[in-house]
């Protein structure tokens, strides 16, 4: 191991949501339940601004996943922690 | 000076011992692992061979589709170690400060002898006379130039540069003097205080070359092909490459500006062009070692529990050498010839702690012997390194935190050794109430 190594870094992954932004399908399964919503800012008093919609959903396996939209780029990623 | 000696084809002879009759018709030392460790390649071929157009580090099957009646002889690795390290100690025994490259392959530095054995051509006499092998010898100001020289020398007759065939110095003699003064016998002659004959650097290290010695380095190489770049194994790929530019010889590629050739080979071309200029890293002698070694001939093909009988002899008898002088033991080397003349087998062991007692290091060894591929009829063992003569003074009364610290160390280095680097590693905090989970913590190597 050459140096430390970030724990909880996001992983990308398929996102279908609706008009809305809420999470349909995550990865290859569909959205049972919403739990929580958050919107997360930072930075943005830099050039690279971080700013991301988190969604806690459950789906319809029984998991518990978060994801979140990054709100600059568009992307889909899970993140665990 | 730098002189260089070469034994051709060394691995490939030592492993056909008696069956010289083979090296006459085509064959190669295989099967060898690649650098990739999933093909199969040979190693150093004869001149038969190579006639076939194989060339060692070829893989096997393109040797053998080449070449069908080509003879393969499996490698001898602990023999080759041992006879070579018999002809460093020899080479060594004439005071040279040698810088082994490869089996096969050595340089020294030879100003500090030339007055021991008066003169460059009585160096080259003492070398060769303590050898008692057919060598072929180059001299050069630097170590790359002078193992281009002796690829090029004959057996009876030394590759000098910077001396004509008629044996006059011919190099071009600066200001620091390249070559120093040439006697009336012609040889390379008294070396002056910065010259490319000069002394070796106050750190012990041998100084890199002087401007006299690189322009003379650099004129030799000049008409010398690119293939030349082989006999560094880290440049071995960059001859294909160069001739497919048209580059032929070094003279090409050190004509060519250096950041032409870092943006397109990288580092390694930057290191070829300077080998091409005439530069080299300095000559990095080893340090002469103690040599103790205990072996057994085995009456039958041994495996199992005879062989654990007979290591533990060696154990035994190495202990109780005199030459130890109550030295631990820190690296040892355990080796075996197979039976069916099926080559030998050799691994290298390094204890955890430096070791003196038979016990602990029979616990260690031991299980070594399970991985020899096939019954032996001879094994050794030799010590590689020695350790202290006291390695690991505990204290009489130990507070219990130390020694849970203590042993938790031990612990984590037991781990490491088998598990990789990787094996024991903590969770640290960062930023605990970091927004973003990222941020809140990284993974870094454990430490006790």
């Amino acid at each position: 191991m050459s140096g430390p190594r970030r724990l909880a870094l996001p992983i990308r992954i398929a996102v279908r949501a609706d008009d809305r932004g809420r999470p349909l399908v995550v990865g290859e399964r569909s959205v049972a339940a919403v739990r929580e919503s958050w919107l997360v800012e930072d930075r943005w008093w830099t050039a690279s601004p971080l700013r991301r919609r988190y969604w806690e959903v459950v789906t319809d396996d029984g998991r518990n996943e978060v994801v979140f939209r990054d709100l600059r780029s568009g992307r889909w990623w899970r993140q665990r922690g | 000076m730098i002189a260089c000696v070469l034994i051709p084809r060394f691995a490939l002879t030592t492993a056909a011992g008696d069956r010289s009759e083979l090296l006459r018709g085509p064959v190669a030392l295989a099967p060898g692992v690649g650098g990739s460790g999933s093909t199969q390649q040979v190693g150093e071929v004869s001149l038969a061979a190579e006639a076939f157009g194989i060339h060692p580090g070829m893989r096997l099957g393109e040797a053998l589709s080449r070449c069908p009646e080509l003879a393969l002889i499996p490698p001898d690795p602990a023999g080759v170690d041992d006879l070579w390290e018999r002809r460093l100690l020899r080479l060594e025994s004439i005071g040279a400060a040698v810088e082994p490259e490869r089996p096969g392959l050595v340089c020294f530095d030879a100003r500090g002898l030339l007055r021991l054995h008066g003169g460059l051509d009585g160096v080259l006499r003492a070398a060769r006379g303590a050898l008692r092998v057919p060598v072929r010898l180059g001299l050069a100001p630097t170590r790359y130039a002078a193992v281009a020289a002796a690829t090029r020398a004959r057996v009876r007759r030394p590759e000098i540069v910077g001396r004509s065939a008629d044996g006059r110095v011919i190099g071009r003699s600066t200001a620091g003097g390249t070559l120093g003064r040439s006697t009336a016998g012609g040889t390379l002659g008294r070396s002056t205080a910065d010259g490319a004959l000069g002394r070796p650097t106050a750190g012990g290290a041998l100084g890199r070359p002087t401007a006299g010695g690189r322009a003379l380095a650099r004129d030799y190489l000049a008409p010398l092909p690119v293939a030349l770049l082989r006999a560094r194994p880290a440049l071995a790929e960059l001859p294909e490459a160069l001739e497919r530019l048209g580059v032929a010889t070094l003279g090409e590629l050190a004509a060519l500006p250096a950041e032409a050739v870092a943006d397109r080979f990288g580092r390694l071309g930057l290191v070829a062009h300077d080998l091409a200029r005439g530069g080299d890293t300095p000559l990095r002698p080893r340090t002469p070692g103690e040599v103790l070694r205990e072996s057994l001939e085995l009456p039958e093909a041994t495996s199992g529990l005879q062989l654990e009988r007979g290591l533990g002899l060696l154990v035994d008898r190495l202990l109780a050498r005199r030459e130890r002088r109550a030295r631990t033991l820190r690296a040892v080397v355990i080796s075996v010839t197979l039976v069916e003349r099926g080559g030998t087998w050799r691994t290298r062991v390094v204890f955890r702690e430096a070791l003196a007692d038979p016990v602990r290091m029979r616990l260690a060894l031991t299980p070594h012997l399970a991985r020899i591929p096939a019954p032996a009829e001879r094994l050794g063992l030799a010590v590689e390194r020695f350790g202290p003569a006291a390695a690991d003074q505990r204290a009489l009364l130990q507070d219990p935190a130390d020694a849970r610290a203590s042993r938790l160390r031990e612990a984590i280095r037991q781990v490491r050794a088998a598990a990789g680097p990787d094996a024991a590693l903590r969770v640290l905090e960062v930023d605990p109430d970091s927004r973003f989970p990222e941020r809140r913590a990284v993974l870094a190597p454990f430490e006790a």
